[in-house]
């Protein structure tokens, strides 16, 4: 793939349009916090059909596994033609990439609801358990999130996770604390990971992933944290102080789920959306640079005469070109059903976090005193790309992944 | 029922128009093109039209290049059922258009023509009421609200005139033109915008349909409007109608 078609054209022009419309006038309530982002999500889901064409898909995956059909490659199983599959793939990374030119908290607390908290259901919940929890994830008429961070637990997630579920006759009782928790403050759906205490030492217990309800006796959330940026993504803390859970609440109602790799897989989906938020951000910060360096007139000049001003906009152009090469190569892998390793998924979001943090910072720096106003939206995409380094392992956990792959490491 | 649907492809009333330094036009080179959004509002009214009456087919109609396919493809991905492109190598003007849109109501035989009042762009608006008069058509233009009998054999339509609203009636088959309160156009859903590359989209040539352009209307030369004068401060009143005598020439 080497251009975005005509059809993805089409995609793309029908978001910016809802985009200027719908978000665009409220983008200071958004980054102010005084309005959550769900409003105007499902407005979204519904307006493009996103949430009736995934639950269409969800239905079909569930009658699938239902009728005892071996559980192979999605795509394989729907029998669909590879340039199907990649415009499939494309129709989902577009909204993306455009909802970051504008608001790329937005994107996260969607991503974070459907495809992290819907998409640990769907993987590994026996079948009632999907179709109990996963259908108004996919609508966004629930908003779920997926709990694993703590206070002590970050990077190294599994090793000092302290959260806890203990037997308890056919059930459980949970404890623990999260927290950075994404859409923790309004979340309907919880999917709380936590280690089985048998008595043994922590490093050796299972992990467990249970689905919660908003409401739940023993669960409290947090009001939405203050953070850096990213501000129209509300983030907050859950306490669990002996929540009662029975097993059907149990994600694969097994204890040997194998949560951990449930887990490592949503890093990777994690990962490549990473990418296509610092597309939209990067293509959003070249386009507002270019046109300003046009028309800001300085020593008598347009600056974008100037050669320091013209690095700037070259260096940003070939980040734009890398990632959009990189998510083309993602779309067509996605259309011939061969994903990235999880390395390469780490190279990709390593390089994407810092392209975004390199080339929104030269986009400040550009714009002057211009670009430190908050009018000006570049301060506001330099503050949320700070976090692409972050969350979803940090730029250090990505380089240990690659460099663990190439010296051949477990 | 069978909605005619002729929409025009412009320069999105959002982009900075430039116009080209000869005069021949404007500079069209990174301007996008959309729908006219007048025509977007038939083609919004004829899809909720559709909807309420069963066994309805709508139709799109566009004049241009090959480029015109992206404005039909849009009103495709909305829920229009085909398209028909005649291929017209310059911009025709709206007798033109008027006797090409004649000539496919000829072919098609709707029962509703919904066009567009004006276009944004050369802002003619005479493109609806010439189809009508050529076919003998009752008319009625910038409609506000449409209702159609239930049998589909009547159509009243509501327009804003001065000191209030007037409700006009006929019988179809017949011609509305849109006018900006009629609705408000629907997004193209993601599974539309999907099922519209499979729609089908037919090209004629314009000589096909044995007309040329006719350019009953010559267009001369585009001018930009003139850049507005910095203002100027004055001291005192005496200052100000002395100005507005000697220079501003209006008192």
């Amino acid at each position: 793939m080497i251009e975005w078609s005509e059809q993805h054209q089409a995609i793309r022009d029908a978001f910016r349009k809802f985009i200027q419309a719908e978000i665009v006038p409220h983008r200071d309530e958004l980054e102010h916090g005084d309005m959550p982002p769900y409003v105007i999500l499902r407005k979204m889901f519904a307006t493009f059909g996103i949430g009736e064409m995934q639950v269409e898909r969800f239905r079909r995956q569930v009658e699938r596994e239902k009728s005892g059909a071996a559980v192979t490659q999605e795509r394989g199983a729907r029998g669909v033609s590879v340039e199907a599959a990649m415009d499939d793939a494309a129709a989902q990374l577009i909204p993306t990439i455009e909802l970051c030119r504008v608001c790329p908290g937005m994107v996260t607390a969607m991503g974070v609801s459907v495809q992290l908290t819907g998409g640990a259901i769907r993987g590994r919940g026996t079948i009632e358990q999907k179709e109990r929890w996963v259908p108004p994830l996919l609508t966004m008429e629930k908003v779920g999130a997926w709990a694993i961070t703590e206070p002590g637990s970050g990077s190294d997630a599994f090793g000092s996770m302290q959260a806890s579920a203990r037997r308890d006759g056919d059930g459980y009782v949970l404890n623990g604390n999260k927290t950075f928790i994404t859409n923790g403050p309004y979340a309907d759906t919880i999917v709380f990971i936590c280690k089985l205490d048998e008595g043994n030492a922590p490093r050796e217990r299972k992990v467990l992933s249970f689905v919660l309800d908003k409401g739940m006796p023993g669960l409290t959330q947090s009001k939405p944290l203050r953070k850096m940026g990213l501000h129209s993504s509300p983030t907050g803390e859950l306490f669990l102080e002996d929540v009662r859970v029975g097993r059907d609440r149990l994600i694969g109602e097994v204890e040997d789920a194998q949560a951990r790799s449930g887990a490592k897989a949503t890093f990777h989906t994690e990962r490549t959306g990473v990418v296509a938020m610092a597309l939209g951000i990067v293509e959003e910060c070249l386009e507002v640079s270019t046109k300003y360096a046009r028309e800001r007139v300085q020593f008598g000049r347009a600056i974008g005469e100037f050669q320091l001003i013209q690095a700037k906009l070259a260096e940003m152009e070939v980040a734009r070109m890398n990632l959009q090469n990189i998510i083309f190569s993602t779309i067509e892998r996605s259309g011939l059903g061969r994903p990235a390793s999880l390395a390469e998924a780490s190279a990709g979001k390593l390089y994407a976090a810092r392209a975004a943090m390199h080339v929104t910072l030269e986009a400040v720096q550009l714009f002057g005193g211009n670009g430190y106003m908050a009018e000006f939206r570049v301060e506001q995409l330099c503050r949320d790309a700070k976090v692409l380094q972050i969350y979803a392992g940090t730029d250090e956990i990505q380089i240990s992944q690659i460099a663990r792959s190439l010296l051949g490491h477990k | 029922m069978k909605i005619l649907v002729p929409l025009k492809r412009v320069p999105d009333p959002q982009t900075n128009i430039q116009v080209r330094p000869d005069g021949s036009g404007i500079v069209t080179d990174n301007v996008k093109f959309v729908i006219n959004p007048f025509c977007e509002i038939a083609v919004e009214e004829a899809l909720r039209l559709k909807e309420k009456q069963a066994e309805s087919e709508v139709i799109v109609l566009s004049i241009g290049g090959k480029e015109c396919q992206e404005q039909l493809r849009t009103a495709l991905a909305m829920g229009a059922d085909r398209a028909i492109l005649v291929l017209a190598e310059v911009p025709v003007d709206p007798a033109t258009a008027a006797a090409v849109i004649h000539k496919i109501i000829e072919q098609e035989q709707p029962m509703l023509v919904l066009a567009g009042k004006q276009s944004i762009d050369d802002d003619a608006g005479q493109t609806g009421q010439l189809v009508a008069s050529m076919l003998d058509w009752p008319q009625a233009t910038c409609a506000s609200k449409i209702d159609i009998s239930a049998d589909g054999g009547e159509i009243t339509v509501m327009r804003e005139v001065d000191g209030g609203l007037e409700s006009l009636a006929f019988a179809l088959p017949g011609l509305v033109t849109t006018d900006l309160r009629l609705n408000e156009p629907r997004y193209a859903s993601l599974p539309g915008i999907m099922k519209a590359r499979k729609k089908e989209m037919r090209e004629v040539p314009l000589a096909e349909l044995g007309l040329g352009a006719t350019e009953k209307v010559k267009m001369v030369a585009i001018t930009a409007p003139t850049k507005r004068q910095a203002g100027k401060k004055v001291e005192s009143v005496a200052e100000l109608v002395s100005l507005l005598h000697t220079e501003a020439k209006i008192i």
